[in-house]
């Protein structure tokens, strides 16, 4: 256990910067430079200008990938694996100050950085100049990254994590490889594995329709109302990585509880499924597309739909690995699971989760049963509203009370909304919505009233229950009833902000720093209350933006 | 819990990698990929909660 990353009660006042709080506030900052200085970083600019710049261009991406993929493998094995060498480092750290030279060193690179990347991605470099100012471009780049991380830890104690964990570099090293030459290279199986989709959605297709039209030299398959081209990209590879890598980390991740080597039959059954689901998505598509609903078929449905199997699919592994006496040695039984599965009385996550929970499962479902509208979001409101009805005696010990603190981080957090939107100008239309806006002055006023009550009354109560009233504390202990509600881990806050953010789309970086002031609401006093009045105030006073001065991309 | 947003990393850092191709109608959209993370941890966290 790592003291300084898993602190201790009541840390509100504990100013020690361990190795965790080094490692967040160093992902921030990449995190904010890089998405400055994104604003001019397209590699597709680049690939048609050959020579080094070029190959920026071709392998940029991959290459933002690998850092990204090498970054999540090492800190979770290395966190899972070495904790006793991590709290050690964490000591040794601790008292260090964070390296201001070469902090200003970083800087100084980062503005390099970004001057070079102004001036070849928006083409304002030319001639023979390209190649040196490529080359600062990249040099600059590789200093800004290498000092900034020895600004924040010692060269030593960087080569110590290495050390102390043997060799996770190097096996996670030949794991992104491998990710991206195989996810390069599984493109050659498409071909195949598209041709044996396209059989099994027409057998499928065959037992709904008649008169089915098939065209397997374009691949195309449907009816004389709708007809579809299964493409490569359609062949299911996607759903049957992301189950591959999904089962293949739970049995590792949870050998203990497995009967090996039954347990290892999930694996091919996870993938099978997930196969012949993608088959029963395209099916399902064509269905709909022939009953006349087209725009829901290639909108809403098409893409939620691979989302709604994967959930279903990585569920049903779980239940089984866990719960089937054939696969597991835990004890745990079919038997058990007969037993009150709705009762919530001793599970805290089910009684701070589920209302979340709920939200995102009817907005996906509502997602796949919509058009380029959501008209069905009204739903979710209700949705989220039974679910904190069903649950509200289980709320007895939660402390609604706030007080001016709340609706203070409330607005901050609304202002920097409004700046990140500004400064990445994510707008795409300030316009009412088409849909909304050809309607009947009832329905429009209807469906605003609901989206206006959801933001302001069940999403921040649904999200604040989850995010800050259980999983801060699910960090400190599995009891989190026993936790103080002060009580918090850097990493635990760390991480249910970076959650928080990521799930609000191109602003992640305004829900990061939202989810941040919404926290720092909650250990103020201890009042979750506190958090959920920042929230509703943040969204109420954008609900407000939006109707008053018509900036509906906000929504 | 410190498993299952470890398992979540991976995911989403492979993910990464099985949505590189920018098809424009892909079989696992990476606009919903956050939320579709975020209700398989979350019910794991309570499947798993539950026998405590």
């Amino acid at each position: 256990m790592l003291p300084q990353l898993t602190i201790r009660q009541s840390a509100a006042n504990d100013s020690s910067f361990g190795l965790f709080p080094r490692l967040l506030a160093l992902t921030i900052l990449f995190a904010v430079e890089l998405l400055l200085i994104s604003v001019w970083l397209d590699d597709a600019a680049l690939i048609s200008r050959g020579g080094l710049l070029g190959l920026a261009g071709h392998w940029g991406a991959w290459a933002v990938r690998g850092i990204v993929g090498f970054a999540a493998i090492f800190v979770t094995f290395a966190y899972l694996k070495s904790k006793a060498a991590l709290t050690e480092i964490s000591h040794q750290v601790k008292p260090l100050p964070v390296n201001l030279r070469l902090l200003a060193g970083h800087a100084v690179a980062m503005a390099v950085f970004g001057s070079a990347s102004w001036a070849l991605y928006g083409n304002h470099v030319g001639g023979s100049a390209t190649g040196p100012v490529t080359l600062i471009w990249f040099l600059s780049g590789v200093c800004g990254i290498v000092l900034g991380a020895f600004a924040f830890m010692p060269r030593l104690l960087w080569a110590r994590i290495i050390h102390d964990t043997g060799h996770l570099w190097a096996y996670t090293l030949l794991a992104v490889i491998f990710a991206c030459v195989a996810g390069g290279y599984s493109r050659v199986l498409w071909q195949p594995s598209s041709r044996l989709t396209y059989a099994l959605v027409k057998s499928l297709l065959g037992l709904f329709v008649s008169g089915i039209i098939a065209n397997p030299a374009t691949m195309h398959l449907g009816t004389t109302k709708f007809a579809v081209e299964i493409a490569p990209e359609c062949s299911g590879y996607e759903g049957v990585g992301l189950i591959l890598v999904f089962g293949v980390v739970w049995l590792w991740f949870f050998r203990d509880e497995c009967r090996f080597p039954r347990a290892l039959i999930l694996i091919p059954a996870g993938v099978v499924i997930m196969y012949l689901l993608n088959a029963a998505r395209i099916t399902g598509l064509i269905l709909i597309g022939n009953a006349g609903a087209t725009r829901v078929a290639l909108g809403g449905f098409h893409s939620q739909a691979g989302w709604i199997a994967f959930n279903a699919v990585a569920l049903g592994f779980s239940l089984a690995a866990r719960r089937l006496p054939w696969l597991t040695n835990t004890g745990h039984t079919m038997t058990a699971v007969a037993e009150p599965s709705t009762d919530s009385s001793d599970n805290s996550a089910a009684t701070y989760l589920l209302p979340f929970l709920t939200i995102l499962a009817v907005g996906m479902v509502t997602a796949a049963a919509s058009r380029d509208f959501q008209w069905l979001y009204p739903l979710r409101f209700f949705a989220a509203a039974g679910a904190l009805w069903f649950l509200r005696k289980r709320y007895a010990a939660v402390d609604w009370s706030f007080g001016w603190f709340g609706p203070a981080m409330g607005v901050l957090a609304f202002a920097i909304w409004l700046g990140m939107d500004a400064l990445l100008n994510t707008r795409t239309h300030d316009a009412i919505p088409d849909a909304l806006a050809g309607t009947t002055p009832a329905i429009r006023a209807t469906w605003i009233a609901f989206r206006v009550l959801a933001a302001v009354i069940t999403v921040p109560i649904a999200e604040e229950l989850a995010f800050r009233g259980f999983l801060i504390r699910r960090f400190i202990s599995a009891d989190i009833e026993a936790v103080p509600p002060q009580s918090f881990t850097w990493l635990g806050l760390g991480i249910t902000s970076v959650a928080f953010g990521i799930l609000h789309g191109n602003l992640w970086f305004a829900g990061i720093l939202a989810g941040l002031l919404y926290a720092w609401a909650l250990l103020r006093r201890g009042r979750i209350g506190e958090a959920i009045v920042a929230h509703a105030t943040t969204n109420a006073l954008l609900a407000a933006y939006v109707l008053l001065f018509d900036k509906w991309h906000l929504w | 819990m410190q498993k299952i947003i470890g398992m979540m990393i991976l995911i989403a850092g492979a993910s990464q990698f099985a949505m590189a191709s920018t098809a424009p109608v892909p079989e696992i959209g990476v606009g919903s990929a956050s939320s579709a993370l975020a209700l398989i941890s979350g019910a794991m966290l309570v499947l798993r909660g539950r026998r405590k």
